[in-house]
């Protein structure tokens, strides 16, 4: 009997301990927030969509530099100046600029601190933007689309043949 | 296997004769890749970090005395004892000849440090810290690391790649010297010269095939892209 009970035991802490590691292996590792509410609901799908204004025009560092750059307050407002003064967003947007705050938006696209991603390079490769952001024209809301984890980079890096030397991202 | 190749092999000429040892290569180096600061009590331990050192040697007999200087950095080995002995693989061989270390694989085993004859490897016992305000100053295309990672030189990897960059943007080929580390830019008496040594008209070459020449422990093999020049000036005559 006490044998049986012994079984039954090592049994059940068998199938736990399996089902625990399955369980680790769906659950996700990424669980920050891919779509999450920003200070101000700027639309990319009336912009870059509906007007077809450039990703370039308010991303302007993209060509030249590592970073493509956030658009500063001063940009925004050189169109909304003029354009839907009296809309709610945009009264909050003037808000920002009269107190010479910065709009806090949250970082959606955030890569570790050991990763060195230079748009530049990739922009020179013709990478189109929404290869890795998504088509961003048709979001109110802009959401995260790729997994940006490090299989996923080199998969593409090996079929267009770019560098896949560690020392390429990792500096 | 595919194994991937270069044009470059990027290599370093020091010149002990131009060294004054004034150490600004050492703090340049500091400054440039976000290398913590030691605290007293690890430097009694002997676990002060930096990726340059000088090393000082006394030279004849009182009052005939004389002080030697020899800068002493990774020497990116071609055939590098460090690069066997680690079991992730965070220790590499690069493409350029360069000997990479991935900190974002290295757990830590400190094997490396313990088979490199030029003992240049140094390992974060500590989280860095930095006094306000020099936490300001860090570079931003530079990890910094934290504890439980080695580090060492990388001849500034992060320089390397810009200037390539910048050459891929214009179009162009790389320059000799237009990429440099920060202690070769930083030497007063211009003494560390750094280039690619595929290049035989590069200055770096030229230099490499001076008959001054020299390299660290060459009996042991490691085949070092670090080369160092003495002799033949007025003090070593013949």
């Amino acid at each position: 009997m006490n044998r049986l009970i012994f079984r039954l035991v090592l049994f059940g802490a068998l199938i736990l301990l399996i089902g625990g590691m399955g369980l680790l292996y769906h659950l996700p590792l990424d669980t920050l927030n891919p779509s999450p509410q920003q200070p101000i609901p700027f639309s990319h799908q009336l912009h870059a969509g509906n007007y077809q204004i450039d990703c370039r025009y308010c991303h302007r560092h993209v060509e030249r530099s590592t970073a493509a750059g956030v658009p500063d307050v001063a940009l925004c407002r050189s169109c909304h100046e003029h354009i839907a003064t009296e809309s709610p967003t945009i009264k909050q947007l003037a808000k920002y600029w009269q107190t010479g705050e910065t709009i806090p938006w949250i970082r959606i696209h955030q890569l570790p601190d050991h990763v060195y991603f230079p748009h530049m390079m990739h922009i020179r490769a013709k990478v189109a933007c929404s290869y890795c952001h998504g088509e961003v024209s048709t979001m109110t809301q802009v959401q995260r689309v790729a997994s940006l984890n490090m299989g996923w980079c080199l998969n593409c890096h090996r079929e267009n043949q770019a560098g896949i030397d560690c020392w390429t991202c990792h500096i | 296997m595919n194994i991937e190749t270069s044009e470059f092999h990027w290599g370093m000429v020091i010149d002990l004769d131009r060294c004054t040892g004034c150490g600004a290569c050492v703090t340049a180096c500091q400054a440039e890749n976000n290398i913590p600061i030691s605290e007293q009590d690890g430097i009694a331990n002997g676990r002060n970090l930096h990726w340059i050192r000088i090393e000082r040697y006394w030279e004849g007999e009182f009052p005939h005395v004389r002080a030697r200087f020899l800068p002493m950095l990774c020497q990116h080995c071609d055939d590098a004892p460090c690069e066997p002995v680690c079991p992730v693989y965070a220790s590499y061989h690069n493409p350029e000849g360069l000997n990479g270390q991935v900190y974002n694989r290295c757990v830590g085993t400190r094997y490396c440090a313990n088979n490199c004859p030029y003992a240049v490897r140094v390992f974060n016992f500590f989280n860095p810290k930095w006094p306000k305000p020099l936490e300001q100053q860090l570079s931003p295309d530079v990890t910094v690391r934290s504890r439980g990672v080695m580090e060492k030189c990388s001849f500034c990897i992060q320089r390397i790649r810009r200037g390539k960059e910048q050459a891929s943007l214009e179009n162009r080929k790389l320059l000799d010297g237009e990429v440099m580390p920060a202690c070769a830019q930083t030497c007063p008496p211009q003494a560390i010269i750094f280039g690619d040594l595929n290049d035989p008209d590069s200055r770096v070459s030229k230099l490499a095939r001076s008959p001054r020449r020299f390299r660290l422990f060459e009996d042991l093999g490691t085949e070092p892209s670090v080369i160092y020049l003495k002799g033949g000036g007025h003090d070593h005559p013949g």
